[in-house]
């Protein structure tokens, strides 16, 4: 059996029927359906796709089955925000960007690319104005990407808040969104502790007291801001992921549950 | 002070220099307000170790410019004067080799015994009182006041004696008299009013008999002691009355007034005391700091 694919996760969502598809028209140059096998007929198979001839030579009733041939749209949007410049051994923003490079690589020969953000090179891309603000890139994507394109935004989204339900849930019910949240470089637990001077990636800095008890309600908060993000996402059709330091091409492939 | 003030301003600077740097080699963090939100952050906590720093550092520095600071501190305070009967009944033998040299010996020993810090003065008299040694805490010079003594002559003029040593004690602090004497008063201000006096300015007169009962003869006149008069004087000032030969209450006395104290506002160097206190919260600091800022 072939190897699954991010592509092939993407075409199987629940706006792209992978096989048998209802030859639904599409407007991209490239779409159309492509040969797999004649079979012998199910029962419940659409008559319309009975190969006569092929039930002639065969004496029984033959099925064409058919690949749809979907040209996809890619878009990406990364929060390269000084607060994904944070990381152990690495960054979040590098990670997230093998993560938006291994999205890419997903595609196939037809299908198109854009990126969501600022200072890109390489595919097209809307423009945001930096920097990165969650909601601003959410309503870029609204307003510039078509109907069914394949979205994928990275980011830690302390930025998301209330606000923007109403916008996530549009773009869930428009586009075929993931989100893959940047999991917290100390999401095992605070390395420190004692009296700790912790600057702010964004700015400012914090001298405080880190003892057993402040580093127990540290690894509650993280996992409890996680699973909320991810619950959030889900109640807006959202498809959800954890985008890990050490690898993003690997925690975008677990997000679609690809190997 | 003042230099030292501006050492102790230019340490806290490089202090907080210093503590920029190491802000920059902070942990970083991505969102400091989450963190804040989550470990319910006592920034006070950090505050105060920082603020202990600077003070002992300050301190030390403080210290090190030697200040001198008012301070109440305790003082010995105990006044004595020695009254040293000079007349010419203390010519008398009956006391070896006589009861001048006898009195003399008392009062040596009293000011060599005496606890240091005690002022004493000495006054002689006889038909009148001669101030020999203000109040003074040297004993030496003490000691060579004793030398001085004229020798026995004349009446004895106890009371005289007793009022100018009221003239001459302080008006506050502890003060005894000490008066060696044989007792027999017979001329100038009654001495059982100034005895009065003393009590109720409670100054204890301790006295001392030199003598024997049944005394000599001085002149054609009998030279006796009059213990009685002077068991007198010392419980109507609260004081107390011994024969020379056994008079180890009033040693216990003046070692009492040895311990008596005061409290007075004097300038005081304060210096070691703020080093030790600066380097003490210095070590406590740092201590703090080092178990409170270990890696687990």
């Amino acid at each position: 059996m072939a190897r699954l694919t991010l592509r092939d996760a993407l075409l199987r969502g629940k706006r792209r029927p992978r096989r048998f598809g209802a030859g639904s028209p599409t407007t991209y140059r490239g779409d159309g359906y492509e040969f797999v096998e004649l079979r012998a007929y199910v029962p419940g198979d659409d008559v319309r796709r009975i190969d006569w001839a092929a039930t002639a030579r065969a004496g029984e009733l033959q099925t064409r089955v058919v690949l749809e041939d979907v040209a996809l749209t890619l878009a990406v949007a990364v929060d390269d925000s000084p607060s994904m410049q944070v990381g152990r051994s690495r960054t979040l923003l590098d990670a997230a960007h093998d993560a938006a490079d291994a999205w890419f690589a997903a595609a196939g020969s037809g299908d198109r690319l854009m990126r969501i953000g600022s200072n890109y090179a390489g595919p097209p891309h809307a423009p945001v104005a930096a920097p990165f603000e969650v909601g601003a890139a959410l309503a870029t994507a609204r307003a510039a990407l078509r109907r069914g394109t394949a979205l994928l935004v990275i980011g830690d989204w302390y930025d998301l808040d209330t606000r923007h339900e109403d916008l996530l849930a549009n773009l869930g019910a428009w586009c075929d969104c993931t989100a893959l949240i940047a999991r917290d470089p100390w999401y095992e637990g605070l390395p420190v502790g004692g009296i700790v001077r912790f600057a702010g990636a964004e700015g400012g800095t914090l001298r405080t007291y880190v003892g057993k008890r402040e580093r127990a309600a540290f690894f509650a908060a993280v996992r409890e801001r996680e699973a909320a993000l991810a619950a959030r996402f889900a109640a807006a059709g959202w498809r959800c992921g954890i985008l890990n330091e050490a690898d993003g091409a690997a925690s975008l492939r677990a997000a679609f549950g690809v190997p | 002070m003042f230099a030292g003030a501006i050492v102790a301003v230019v340490l806290t600077l490089l202090y907080r220099r210093g503590e920029r740097r190491v802000d920059a080699q902070a942990l970083r963090y991505s969102n400091l307000e989450f963190l804040q939100s989550t470990l319910q952050t006592h920034p006070w906590f950090a505050r105060l170790m920082q603020a202990g720093w600077i003070v002992a550092l300050c301190a030390v520095v403080i210290g090190l410019a030697g200040p001198h600071l008012k301070l109440p501190v305790p003082v010995a305070d105990g006044n004595v004067f020695i009254c040293i009967d000079t007349s010419g009944s203390m010519a008398s033998t009956d006391v070896v080799p006589t009861r001048a040299a006898a009195a003399a010996a008392a009062a040596r020993a009293f000011v060599e015994e005496a606890p240091t810090g005690v002022k004493i003065g000495l006054i002689a008299f006889s038909g009148n009182a001669e101030l020999i040694a203000p109040l003074g805490a040297n004993k030496e010079t003490t000691l060579a006041a004793i030398e001085q003594i004229p020798a026995p002559n004349g009446a004895t003029a106890i009371g005289d004696a007793l009022r100018l040593a009221a003239s001459q004690f302080p008006p506050t602090g502890h003060r005894v008299v000490v008066l060696i004497t044989d007792g027999v008063n017979n001329t100038g201000v009654d001495p059982q009013e100034m005895a009065d006096y003393f009590g109720a300015h409670h100054v204890p007169i301790y006295t001392i008999g030199i003598g024997t009962p049944n005394g000599d003869v001085i002149g054609g006149e009998a030279s006796t002691i009059d213990e009685s008069a002077l068991q007198s004087y010392a419980q109507a000032s609260g004081g107390a009355y011994a024969r020379v030969e056994n008079a180890t209450q009033l040693r216990d006395a003046l070692a009492r007034l040895g311990r008596e104290t005061t409290i007075e506002r004097r300038p005081v160097a304060a210096g070691l005391g703020f080093v030790v206190a600066g380097a003490a919260l210095l070590v406590l600091t740092m201590l703090s700091g080092l178990y409170l800022g270990r890696f687990p």
